[in-house]
């Protein structure tokens, strides 16, 4: 009996982790990391500029990186070799002495002047990226849970003012200010290939240069937590050729047409009743011919909804998260050679573009599409205004003749 | 004859009888009061009948041995205190929810404290041993709560005198208080053989001193200067013609607001309104302002007379079916001086347009805000 117990009782087995095993992990998931800078499809790669201010950082990053990349490496180098040279090989301990001033100062030094350099050229930058003085453009632009407005003011160009959402168009080779503010929390305007981040704050104005070199469209995401939806509240700048911008405001500036008949006319009849209250639409009016003005502040908490004016216009809807143009279409757009773009852009989201699936959606139940704190039963929290579009109940007769008819929106 | 019980509850029946009679007289009716009041005699009588019949009381050898034979508790304040709070409490019902809120505090704090004196009484045969163990229970708390307290009706009666002093004697007066507590503080270090009932006596008299001076000052109200700055209100901007208040904010462009990220800074040059727009330059007529949110002007005036800046953001109803003009407004604004003007347009220019920005006295020049 004595001897079994004394059996039982075994040291406990201490599980040896396999060093190469441990090395061989490490190394895969570097490799891995590493490869992921390949990635051809990376609308939001910080490292390829597509304008003159993300050219800027450009210039400055990468050597900066470099620099920091060497200094890295000797760090670790001299890391690896105090480790193997000077470990634990039952030696005597060393004869101790206090401090090297001459090695201490040169250490001191060496990264003192490294960071003076980077800090004079990154202050050169940071100041070349606030001007002002050079503008060509401005245009406002106000973050909400969860999607950016746009208003053109009226300026060279551009003889009355245009609102949008969504996707910022701009002109090829234009200075570019944006004016940004938000309605309610901060969130922060994003471009990579075109420029850093700003925040957007209420109550306050900060300023944005943007710059495309060429056209096509440059994809971006708030950058600051601004709620349920942040990772939903995207963003898309086209840059189109000074003619074919004409042509944009041009059509963004032309009169509201109402359909004559068909399912689109019965459509124009639901979004008066159903969506008219937050979304704007320029030229909608009424039985009486009255224009409908929307009254977004006395139902969503941010004050405002997308102004829906020319909305077959844009390629994105709900704070650009989903694509108003099909895979093939959107593909056929995004793809497009710089001579092409721009008549493939304004050439707008036809009935076979469509993305059917996605905008239906949308319209069947909003708040389970996008998460918005749309809930009605927690309306209370908000005095009754909404975050973000609700469920509005609609049928799906209601929504084949809202399609029909945002597809005139253009 | 009568027992001591008996005596008590004879006599709160008596007096309900006397009560109900004269209940009967001066009302017309047999109300509910009356039966409660007959209900009471009737049920104190009982009682004191049930008293006499038992003869409480009068056991001369449980009088010295019961307990009812221990001594008489110490006289106490708390029950007083707690009326007092009930007082408080129901006062507070009618008028104002912090003094209801007082009443509850003044209740809790009585109750506390006249429950531990009472178990703290009886805790132990020796009365000195008692008050320690009640001192052990109430002290970290009383003693918080006191200087709480204290320190509260201090810095009460210290702004009733700041307020009610002129301008520059509230600042004279600060620092001949606040060198006053620190030569005192600075004397008292420098002697530590001064008794400490010296210290109290001195901080004491001069506590009381300014609490006596906080209580006159409240009899005589604020300066002049507040009382016409509160009746014109002018923190609200309610005029926003080229009416002058008398009192106003003289360094507005002080304030963190002036400071704040702004749209648009208008200036008044010359008798002409131009803007100066961030991106686009100086001499504009017109900006854009985004809707629905609140969105910060800068006014400049570089003229030599004041002028304020007034924002007419269409008509808002003030009764049903009349309407007014809507506007906001900065202060008088002398040369030189800026304000920010924060003004928020909900619909759009074609809706309820235009939108300007004047200044008032000064005709034909004007600024269009633009709202898409």
């Amino acid at each position: 009996m004595m001897s079994k117990a004394v059996e039982e009782i075994k040291e406990p087995t201490v599980k040896k982790r396999n060093p190469r095993r441990v090395v061989a992990g490490l190394a895969g998931l570097s490799g891995a990391l590493f490869l992921a800078s390949c990635a051809k499809n990376a609308p939001q790669d910080t490292w390829q500029p597509k304008g003159e201010n993300a050219q800027k950082i450009d210039d400055l990053q990468r050597p900066v990186f470099a620099i920091a990349g060497v200094v890295g490496l000797i760090v670790l180098v001299a890391v690896a070799v105090v480790i193997f040279r000077f470990k634990d090989r039952g030696q005597p301990i060393p004869h101790q002495t206090h401090g090297k001033p001459v090695f201490e100062i040169t250490m001191t030094v060496i990264p003192a002047l490294i960071l003076a350099g980077v800090g004079v050229f990154t202050a050169r930058t940071v100041f070349d990226l606030a001007k002002t003085d050079d503008t060509e453009m401005i245009i406002n632009v106000t973050g909400q849970q969860w999607w950016w407005e746009y208003d053109y003011p009226v300026q060279d160009g551009i003889s009355a003012p245009i609102i949008s959402s969504g996707q910022l168009v701009i002109p090829v080779g234009t200075k570019v200010l944006l004016r940004e503010t938000s309605r309610d929390v901060i969130h922060s305007y994003w471009i990579p290939a075109l420029n850093g981040k700003r925040d957007a704050v209420p109550g306050r104005v900060h300023t944005l240069r943007l710059e495309a070199d060429e056209p096509g469209i440059y994809a971006g995401q708030c950058t600051e937590f601004c709620g349920l939806s942040h990772a939903n509240m995207r963003m898309e700048a086209v840059a189109l050729s000074k003619e074919d911008f004409a042509k944009w405001v041009d059509a963004q500036l032309a009169a509201y047409q109402s359909p004559t008949e068909g399912l689109a006319k019965e459509g124009e009849a639901v979004f008066i009743a159903q969506c008219s209250r937050c979304h704007q639409v320029n030229g909608l009016e009424n039985a009486n011919g009255d224009p409908i003005i929307s009254a977004p502040e006395e139902n969503v908490l941010a004050g405002a909804a997308p102004n829906l004016t020319k909305f077959m216009s844009r390629n994105t809807f709900a704070g650009a998260t989903w694509d108003l143009l099909n895979k093939t279409c959107r593909d056929n757009v995004w793809n497009a050679t710089s001579e092409e773009f721009g008549a493939k852009y304004l050439a707008g989201v036809s009935a076979e573009c469509l993305n059917v699936a996605d905008l239906r959606d949308w319209l069947r139940n909003a708040p389970a599409k996008k998460p918005m704190y749309a809930d009605p039963t927690k309306l209370a929290d908000t005095g009754g205004l909404t975050r973000g579009m609700p469920n509005l109940n609609l049928t799906e007769d209601d929504i084949d003749k809202l399609m029909a008819y945002l597809l005139t929106l253009k | 004859m009568f027992t001591t019980g008996s005596k008590f509850y004879l006599g709160i029946s008596t007096l309900a009888a006397i009560v109900s009679v004269v209940f009967l007289i001066t009302n017309d009716q047999v109300a509910l009061g009356c039966v409660a009041l007959l209900g009471l005699m009737v049920s104190a009588g009982i009682i004191a009948g049930a008293s006499l019949a038992s003869r409480d009381g009068g056991d001369t050898e449980n009088a010295t041995t019961s307990a009812a034979a221990d001594p008489a508790p110490t006289s106490s304040i708390w029950p007083l205190a707690l009326t007092l709070g009930l007082v408080v409490l129901i006062i507070g019902i009618i008028t104002e929810p912090l003094v209801f809120v007082i009443g509850i505090g003044v209740i809790l704090a009585a109750l506390a404290e006249w429950l531990v004196q009472s178990w703290s009484e009886r805790a132990s045969a020796d009365g000195k041993f008692n008050a320690l163990a009640r001192k052990r229970i109430l002290n970290p708390l009383e003693f918080p709560i006191l200087a709480t307290a204290i320190t509260g009706v201090i810095a009460v009666s210290f702004s009733r005198i700041m307020l009610a002093v002129s301008k520059d004697g509230s600042a004279i007066l600060f620092i001949v208080i606040a060198t006053l507590i620190l030569v005192a503080i600075s004397l008292f270090s420098l002697k530590p053989s001064i008794r400490t009932t010296t210290v109290a006596a001195i901080a004491t008299v001069g506590a009381l001193g300014l609490v006596a001076a906080g209580i006159t000052t409240f009899g005589i109200g604020e300066r002049e200067e507040l009382v016409i700055a509160a009746e014109e209100g002018h923190y609200s901007h309610q005029e926003c013609g080229e009416e002058k208040s008398k009192y106003y904010d003289k360094h507005v462009e002080r304030t963190v607001s002036s400071k704040s990220g702004v749209i648009a800074t208008v200036i008044l040059k010359d008798g002409e309104l131009t803007a100066q727009v961030l991106g686009i330059g100086e001499g504009q007529k017109q900006i854009t302002v985004p809707r629905a949110n609140p969105t910060s002007i800068l006014f400049q005036n570089l003229d030599d007379t004041e002028h304020r800046l007034t924002a007419y953001l269409g008509e808002k109803p003030v009764a049903e079916g009349v309407t007014e003009d809507d506007l906001r407004c900065t202060q008088m604004i002398g040369k030189g001086g800026k304000q920010v003007l924060t003004v928020m347009i909900k619909k759009p220019t074609f809706a309820e347009g235009p939108y300007t920005l004047t200044v008032p006295g000064i005709e034909g020049t004007s600024i269009e805000m633009i709202v898409p």
